[in-house]
């Protein structure tokens, strides 16, 4: 009890309100632009946080973030360009309801379901985190390493693209990761005689290349996105309360399949909308509607998205595994605010969880009235030119990486990552699973070899441990279930060329 | 930049089979079996193996297609094919300049020249290349104390 009231103690500090509010408009505002995802949104506000307190600095990532993934639909719905990735999967679905007329129900249903499920993500938070750190405590390397390479096999597992070339992205990201002298044996890699290297390559500096950088450069090769017509928009959340109703199944469904996805290493909220919206359609009573307009698969989709956000911090907290792109940046915020991730957080430092749980809630009730704000602020602001855009962009990716480190070589790293970015995904190289590989490859490494020291080279010990054995099973299955879905196409359509994509 | 798997797939052959080989060459501690090479051998066979697989094709039909370029907005820079580099060649000039010119000079040429390359009007270019830097150096060396070179131009600050 002790501990929540301190919690709103720390919450209700001046700095942190005015953190939360800041940076719920910034998120707006940029989740809304097409070609800035959330993901960049939190990118560029980490040298902001290097000078917050450590609650304002988790308040502003909190909050930037859920608001940008709501707002990524805001475009969708009016333009039919996703905002933000994890809007992609029902933007044909938004914008149909717009030309029958009735964007102000697809974009109330967007903001509506996306608060509830940022809220019912929380709750899972709340309730999931405390059980799963009890068993945490017991962990040892051999666990650590299943758990970190899990998160990677699941994000690689999850990306729409080739299975390999995901797995190839991922150990490209982990061969990145071993640049440096940050290993156990603290002998320098792979730096060419750099200085400059030897400190091994920061997350920071990738992610803004490849999430902002090469945004940019995409932007010099397509053409404008169209201008919005000026509208008026009639009341946002007046048949919420009806869609509620009528679509409760489907809505709880989207909850608990974007908690799943979310707590899920590696896998995030673009993924969690692809699964539900694809649910959805497989169990609703009416599939046939499903494209012209039908809000069913909004209210799924965009429920689940938002939860699986909240759900997403549930591993980054206990252990430090990322569950998604933006909790991989905010696990780098946490330790640089010595709120180091692990199971005692929530023993030692438990009054500033409960103010991470408060944080989530405030953050999912101002959506509803700044959202509405921002919808009918939207015809504004989406006329803003790109070309205006972007070069502030590339502007704030110099100064932003430099103030990471004081070290002009960041700005050079954010160039190289851009390029890298970019030709990635020009040939289908999903660039997520590079950017978990950066994150993650330390930890995977430094498990990974304590582990085999530990057992004097012998691999039995990664699975003679009941729940190292678990997790080896898992791992293996995600490895293999790519293989296992190449064969039943085989089967079901032994003639048919390549196409049919699954998975 | 749409390159085929087999190039793709040859390049990640190449580093990954460069990185086992250097890794292996990595002095090993004295007195343990599984040193400092033991990771970049693994990743690098990897890398290697992934990179056989896809110049062969194979996993090719999990893959939604992507769609095609537009064309390039009108009214801006034409230089073809080499249009993707322009924000990392600005963001290298900002490397090379900075320190020399100061962060508004600096600044301002980087953010003219990528609104120029992105088709904007010089009645817009102008006066974000003025005002951008401006808001950004307040930003983040009054507020954040980011410690921008100030070079040929001092703000006024």
């Amino acid at each position: 009890m002790h501990d929540l009231l301190e919690a709103f103690r720390l919450v209700a500090a001046p700095d942190v309100l005015v953190a939360i509010l800041a940076s719920a408009i910034y998120g707006l505002v940029v989740g809304s632009l097409p070609g800035l995802s959330a993901t960049m949104a939190t990118a560029l506000l980490v040298p902001v946080t290097f000078w917050l307190s450590p609650i304002a600095a988790i308040a502003t990532i909190i909050t930037a973030s859920a608001m940008a993934i709501f707002s990524g639909d805001i475009p969708g719905c009016l333009l039919r360009i996703p905002g933000t990735p994890a809007s992609a999967a029902y933007t044909d679905e938004a914008y149909a309801m717009t030309r029958k007329g009735q964007a102000e129900m697809a974009l109330g249903a967007g903001l509506w379901f996306s608060a509830i499920g940022g809220i019912v993500g929380t709750l899972s938070l709340v309730l999931m985190a405390p059980l799963l750190a009890e068993m945490a405590l017991s962990f040892s390397t051999y666990e650590y390493f299943w758990l970190a390479f899990l998160g990677l096999m699941c994000a690689t597992l999850v990306a729409r693209s080739s299975p390999i070339k995901a797995i190839a992205s991922m150990l490209l990201g982990l061969l990145i990761s071993c640049i440096g002298m940050e290993n156990p044996a603290g002998t320098p890699r792979f730096t060419f005689g750099l200085t400059d290297l030897l400190g091994g390559i920061e997350p920071i500096p990738a992610l803004v290349g490849v999430f902002a950088v090469s945004e940019v450069m995409r932007a010099m090769v397509t053409a404008e996105p169209p201008k919005l017509p000026k509208r008026k928009f009639g009341s946002i959340l007046a048949n919420q309360w009806m869609l509620t109703k009528k679509y409760q199944w489907p809505m709880w469904r989207g909850n608990i399949i974007g908690i799943i996805i979310g707590v899920l290493p590696g896998a995030g909220a673009d993924m969690a909308a692809w699964v539900s919206y694809a649910m959805s359609k497989r169990f609703s009573k009416e599939p046939e509607k499903f494209g012209t307009g039908h809000p069913e698969g909004l209210v799924e989709a965009g429920a689940s998205n938002n939860a699986s956000l909240a759900s997403g911090w549930v591993p980054s907290l206990l252990f430090g595994i990322p569950g998604d792109t933006i909790t991989a940046i905010a696990i780098g915020v946490l330790y640089m605010k010595g709120l180091n991730p692990g199971p005692t957080l929530f023993t030692e430092r438990a009054s500033s969880m409960y103010a991470l749980y408060i944080i989530f809630i405030i953050a999912n009730i101002i959506m509803i009235p700044l959202g509405i704000m921002m919808i009918r602020a939207a015809s504004v602001i989406l006329r803003a030119p790109r070309a205006g855009v972007m070069p502030v962009i590339i502007l704030l990716c110099a100064v932003g990486s430099y103030a990471t480190g004081n070290n002009l070589f960041a700005v050079v790293l954010v160039g190289l990552f851009g390029m890298l970015g970019f030709v990635m995904e020009k040939n289908g190289y999903p660039v997520a699973a590079l950017v978990l590989g950066i994150v993650m490859g330390s930890m995977v490494e430094q498990s990974f070899i304590t582990s085999l020291i530990k057992s004097d080279g012998d691999v039995m010990p990664f699975f003679e441990r009941p729940v190292s054995a678990v997790l080896a099973a898992l791992t293996f299955s995600a490895l293999l279930w790519p293989v296992g879905v190449w064969i039943w196409n085989r089967i079901r359509h032994p003639r048919l060329p390549a196409g049919g994509a699954t998975g | 930049m749409q390159l085929s798997d087999r190039v793709t797939g040859a390049v990640l052959i190449a580093l990954g089979g460069a990185a086992a080989i250097f890794g292996a060459r990595l002095p090993a501690v004295p007195g343990q079996d599984v040193g400092p090479a033991a990771f970049p051998m693994l990743i690098g066979g990897g890398l290697a193996l992934c990179g056989g697989l896809i110049a062969f094709g194979i996993g090719h039909s999990f893959e939604v297609p992507e769609e095609g370029d537009d064309p390039a907005p009108p009214g801006s820079l034409h230089l073809g094919r080499l249009r993707p580099l322009i924000p990392t060649a600005l963001l290298f000039f900002y490397v090379l300049a900075v320190e020399r010119l100061g962060f508004l000079p600096t600044a301002a040429v980087v953010v003219l020249l990528a609104a120029i390359a992105l088709g904007a009007r010089l009645r817009l270019a102008i006066p974000l290349a003025i005002i951008a830097p401006l808001c950004v150096h307040l930003a983040f060396y009054k507020l954040l104390r980011v410690p921008l070179p100030a070079g040929i131009l001092p703000a006024p600050w």
